[in-house]
């Protein structure tokens, strides 16, 4: 029996207070399609990353065709017949079809520094052919659809064949998510008839088209592989069983501390919209209330939580905020009105990680801080050492710059500031994003007490488990538009295939 | 090299790197030249540095919050002319005059770089040339000696309190003012927070076009009050007055420590950035080098400092 075209055996990676890998063993054989599949947070970025040469591993071996090797960079992996598909796509949208294939190398084509463009359409239009795509090399890329510009990737992933010299293997990051169902069947044709030419790693959430595509699945979970099995020996619901890992357990998401809401209704739409993102939204959200919304991407969730957050104005129908009717125009205006924000790029809009643990748990009040127009220093480090302690912050000091916390440590400084600023409602953006299980379940915590407590929480998750298990009541959205609302009080909560189907 | 400056960049030389280096050029001079250590050549030393300081201190609440005002010295320049011309008329209202003309320019500027998206080196830029012409048309293009009536309203800058020289107070009470400014309200909080990371203010509610505007009100009222007491210095206003200025006052902030991509910064380290020039001019000055080849010394001065200060891990790509 031949070696696998490339395998990992034992591979570790950390990150700081992160064990994203684990022992990670997983092997591609010659003209297999290999299906990756996992939770957000599963490890599946990470592996990518490390197969493609943008991180390296700490531990573990990578072998191409039984020789071990490694990838300094992502350039040097191309070099070892390592090919990307992205999700988000890579071409650069005001160069050619032929300038993004041949990017970077374009030596071949160049005499006395003079690029002989004839011949790299000449050699564009061939790699072209060999994915069976009608494009003209010469468009600019911009000027196609994303399928097609789905398959000029493709095209450029296969002129590695050129230089790697041996057997290639293409990974396929979330490759279908802006694709139509008919370009989705086309892509896959595609890729079963260049299984002669290179094997694939195709990372989906879309189980079903794993299901299809692949030959092999491997299930990841919490930074481990947790199965390796036949296409043929498995369906949806066993897969869904494996990622998920366990039947759904009230504790991990601190159900018994879930009190029911208050009668008061703090935010109401009515009729609201945004362009082609959703339409006719209602909801009533009150106080002490976790509201769930669910959806896949695309479904007008995300928009939601961002005009809700100040970020995109909404233009129909109306927003209430405490019965006055509001228009959030910027994310000052919703601080103003009792509105904090905690975003899913944690790093980015969260928290200026250049600054203090306390300038960062004061920033959205420093109003308040502010006597005779100078900030009060002494309070503000009292202020900021009374929520390190009250929300168990681990940090070495106040002074400390927020870069050097642990993810759950920095999410905790993101709702002390909001804590801080006496927000009334939260938006909760993928608030466990990136936090490993023991940060997540104390976020849990947080975010039952304050509840508790009779702040008013909208909640968007990574997961569907997690947003059915803290929500009280769920909003499922499909295609900009509600579709399906359910009671989340304890012993009443919904199974996630109740709600899976008004999602897709 | 790389790894050297990367050595010297690393967080806890950083800090205490201009400190000492201002330290060490002091010596140096002192060595080679002891009367630079007298108390008259030290008070000559910062009398001579106030306006520098001055216009670094304007931009360096520009560069906190990542920007960068190249109007500057035009801005200076117009504002003596400004004074030159209507000082006869309007005595100290002339001042007043200067200040607020400074401060409009620095709001226009601030309008076109937040209001229609403009880079605030273009915004400057382009400001800086309409200042230059205004300067230009209104002084027809010549020098203006101010009169000997004129020049007793100069006396707060041409002055001396108890031996100490007048323009030194004014550089003390710039500084008192501005560090204030800068370490204890929101809105040098707000500038710091911006400069380290924009998004993370926007979402936090930070009203940030606002406090971009008011850095550049400050940047370019800075820069005309340092042209009123350059005036008042020189007796004189002209177009070109503070011509030559720009690249020492940008030198003078980021030799101090702060940061070119903002976010880390101080008047403190402005103060000390700005000595460190005026000691580097004086002591090229004892070695003979060419009055007009200092800022070939300024330029190499700014483009290592930079590379000390700037933090390679915050910015992959450069442009």
């Amino acid at each position: 029996m031949t070696a696998p075209a490339l395998s990992l055996v034992n591979v570790d990676k950390r990150f700081p207070g992160v064990h994203a890998l684990t022992g990670v063993s997983i092997h591609i054989n010659q003209g297999e399609v290999i299906g990756l599949i996992g939770e957000n947070g599963a490890g599946k970025s990470t592996l990518m990353k490390i197969l493609s040469g943008v991180y390296q591993p700490d531990s573990g071996e990578i072998l191409i065709a039984g020789k071990p090797c490694t990838f300094e960079s992502a350039a040097d992996a191309n070099r070892q017949g390592i090919g990307m598909v992205f999700q988000e796509q890579s071409l650069l949208t005001n160069m050619t079809v032929g300038e993004n294939i041949y990017l970077g190398n374009e030596a071949q084509f160049t005499r006395y520094g003079l690029v002989n463009w004839t011949a790299l359409y000449a050699a564009a239009a061939r790699q072209l052919a060999k994915v069976q795509v009608d494009v003209d090399p010469r468009a600019r890329a911009d000027t196609l659809s994303f399928a097609a510009r789905q398959m000029v990737e493709l095209a450029k992933a296969l002129t590695l064949e050129e230089h790697a010299g041996g057997h290639l293997v293409i990974l396929l990051d979330e490759p279908t998510s802006v694709l139509e169902k008919a370009e989705i069947e086309i892509l896959f044709a595609r890729v079963r008839s260049l299984k002669t030419r290179a094997s694939f790693i195709f990372v989906s959430h879309r189980l079903d088209e794993v299901l299809e595509l692949s030959d092999r699945i491997y299930v990841m979970k919490d930074g481990a592989v947790v199965a390796d099995l036949d296409a043929a020996d498995a369906d949806t619901t066993k897969l869904h069983q494996l990622m998920v890992g366990r039947s759904l357990q009230a504790e991990y998401y601190r159900v018994p501390l879930q009190r029911p809401f208050r009668d008061e209704v703090v935010l109401e739409a009515e009729g609201l919209g945004l362009g082609t993102a959703y339409s006719n939204v209602d909801f009533k959200l009150h106080t002490g209330e976790i509201l769930g919304i669910a959806g896949v991407i695309g479904s007008g969730r995300e928009e939601l939580t961002r005009t809700l957050a100040g970020f995109a104005p909404h233009d129909g129908g109306k927003l209430r905020l405490r019965g006055q009717e509001v228009r959030l125009a910027n994310p000052a205006e919703a601080v103003d009105l009792g509105i904090g924000y905690v975003p899913r790029e944690r790093r980015v809009e969260g928290l200026v990680l250049f600054l203090s643990v306390s300038a960062n748990i004061t920033l959205a009040d420093l109003a308040s801080l502010t006597r005779n127009g100078l900030i009060n220093a002494s309070e503000e480090r009292r202020l900021a050492k009374s929520w390190v302690e009250r929300l168990k912050i681990k940090t070495p000091g106040i002074s400390t710059l927020c870069l050097n916390l642990s993810g759950g440590n920095q999410q905790k400084v993101v709702l002390a500031k909001w804590l801080q600023a006496k927000a009334k409602i939260l938006i909760l953006d993928h608030p466990t994003r990136g936090l490993d299980v023991g940060a997540k379940e104390e976020v849990y915590d947080l975010v039952r007490a304050i509840t508790t407590e009779g702040l008013a929480v909208i909640l968007t998750s990574d997961t569907l488990e997690e947003t059915i298990g803290l929500s009280h009541t769920l909003l499922v959205m499909r295609d900009g538009r509600i579709t399906h609302r359910a009671d989340g009080s304890p012993g009443h909560k919904p199974r996630q295939v109740d709600l899976i189907g008004h999602m897709v | 090299m790389r790894d050297f400056i990367d050595r010297l960049g690393s967080d806890g030389m950083r800090q205490w790197l201009p400190l000492a280096t201002l330290i060490i050029l002091v010596a140096i001079v002192g060595v080679m030249q002891p009367v630079f250590l007298k108390l008259p050549t030290l008070l000559q030393l910062a009398s001579d540095t106030a306006v520098l300081f001055i216009l670094a201190t304007g931009v360096t609440f520009v560069i906190m919050l990542g920007g960068i005002d190249l109007s500057l010295q035009s801005m200076a320049s117009l504002s003596s002319v400004i004074v030159a011309l209507t000082v006869a008329r309007f005595g100290y209202g002339s001042f007043v005059l200067a200040v607020a003309a400074g401060a409009l320019a620095g709001f226009l500027s601030g309008i076109a770089h937040v209001k229609l998206k403009i880079p605030s080196f273009i915004a400057t830029l382009a400001t800086s040339g309409v200042l230059f012409s205004t300067a230009l048309v209104i002084s027809q293009q010549r020098s203006i000696t101010l009169g000997d009536a004129d020049r007793s309203y100069q006396t707060w800058i041409t002055g001396n309190v108890a031996g100490i020289p007048n323009v030194i107070i004014i550089g003390l009470i710039v500084l008192a003012v501005a560090h204030t400014l800068q370490a204890h309200t929101r809105f040098g909080r707000y500038s710091a927070a911006i400069g380290a990371g924009e998004p993370a203010a926007y979402a936090s509610g930070v009203k940030v076009d606002r406090q971009k505007i008011f850095a550049y009100v400050l940047s370019a009222g800075f820069a005309a009050l340092a042209g009123v007491i350059l005036a008042g210095r020189l007796s004189s206003g002209s177009p070109t007055l503070a011509a030559e200025m720009l690249l020492p006052s940008i030198a003078a902030v980021v030799v101090g420590g702060t940061a070119i991509t903002g976010g880390v910064g101080s008047i403190w380290r402005t103060l000390v950035g700005a000595l460190i020039i005026s000691v580097v001019r004086i002591g090229m000055t004892f070695l003979g080098v060419n009055i007009f080849a200092q800022n070939i010394v300024f330029g190499v001065v700014l483009v290592l400092a930079v590379a000390i200060t700037i933090d390679r891990t915050k910015i992959p790509v450069v442009k």
